[in-house]
């Protein structure tokens, strides 16, 4: 099953325009991403978009911030509300403070306006250890050209030696803004055998959106790690 | 005078990529044909390009919208490429400071099926 979980966010008529240009190429899942600011307003037509559409739509909550005790604020309460909270990485406080905290889902794009891929062995063990998706985003490759783009691609190549070492949960997402920055599945894929990464890493790349969606519509009957309600 | 048409098993495999193109504003086949060719080049460079034995084959005009132009056209590749020219079309972002996304729909083994399925 290949999910999005990163398309933006805007009103409901550019979300369903988006979504069926998405159908088109193939997506059979879709998350728009909402910052802190704008999640609470859109939920308000969040069953409307799922009533108009034919596949499962989710909405993901995009935190961007530079201060670690804010977004832990934010995390607890948007928690329960939200299937996917995903937080802006780039700034080294932040990537320690996502790896570190069991709460979220996904660290995005660890290597954003840095010289280096933001990530090492040490993140890489805790993004293992307490399930923290690292994103990759083709927004970044699509808007760059020349030497930006092969930094950008040289800084996910060191992302994938991590990846290969200590298997941390790892996707991909468009952060398509307009139609224009849609690509089809099997575009993309191509593009990443392109950029070194293998045909088995790419379909558990493309399989982990649906198991992070899975296991948080079930965060409610979990105790404690490893421990969770199965009937009453 | 001509010259004589190679035998067969010393021809070129090829395959036919049908292409989606949506474009912020309105695009000729010539300029598609600078567009196909400078995406591969830009990507994959001079010599990996060489391969690839790209030619537009066909270029349909598709729909007109207020938020963008649609076309299709099929795009002969050699067999065993076709990934790596899916890989070059999907970072093409702008094209004469126009917006433009290019996927790739299908590819066939024959100008005639990708014409039956695909347009």
């Amino acid at each position: 099953m290949f999910v999005d979980l990163n398309i933006k966010g805007k009103d409901l008529e550019s979300n369903i325009n988006m979504a069926n240009e998405a159908i088109k190429l193939g997506w059979q899942q879709l998350n728009f991403s909402y910052s802190q600011n704008d999640y609470k307003k859109s939920l308000e037509f969040k069953e409307d978009l799922e009533d108009k559409l034919d596949i499962p739509i989710d909405f993901t909550l995009e935190i961007d911030s530079n201060n670690p005790n804010e977004i832990r604020k934010i995390v607890k309460k948007y928690r329960k509300n939200c299937n996917c909270i995903s937080v802006v990485g780039g700034n080294l406080k932040v990537n320690r403070a996502v790896c570190e905290d069991i709460q979220i889902d996904i660290l995005s794009r660890p290597y954003l306006k840095r010289y280096d891929a933001g990530m090492n062995h040490v993140l890489a063990k805790l993004a293992y250890d307490n399930n923290i998706a690292v994103e990759l985003s083709f927004k970044d490759i699509l808007n760059s050209y020349l030497s930006n783009r092969a930094k950008i691609l040289a800084n996910w190549k060191e992302i994938y030696t991590l990846y290969r070492k200590f298997e941390f949960p790892f996707i991909i997402s468009s952060h398509a803004e307009s139609v224009f920055d849609l690509r089809s599945v099997r575009d993309i894929q191509a593009f990443l055998i392109s950029t070194g990464l293998k045909e088995e890493e790419i379909s558990k790349m493309m399989d982990y959106p649906k198991d992070i969606i899975e296991y948080n519509k079930n965060r409610e009957n979990l105790i404690f790690k490893g421990v969770k309600v199965v009937s009453q | 005078m001509k010259l004589k048409v190679l035998p067969s098993t010393l021809r070129k495999n090829n395959r036919y990529l049908t292409v989606d193109i949506k474009v912020k504003g309105n695009i000729d086949k010539n300029e598609l044909v600078a567009l196909v060719w400078d995406g591969c080049i830009r990507y994959w460079g001079e010599v990996e390009t060489s391969n690839f034995n790209l030619w537009v084959m066909k270029f349909y005009e598709q729909e007109k919208t207020n938020e963008y132009n649609s076309y299709k056209s099929i795009i002969r590749c050699q067999r065993g490429y076709e990934d790596k020219v899916r890989a070059a079309y999907c970072c093409i972002n702008k094209f004469n400071n126009k917006r433009i996304a290019i996927s790739v729909i299908g590819s066939s083994g024959t100008i005639k099926s990708s014409i039956e399925r695909y347009i």
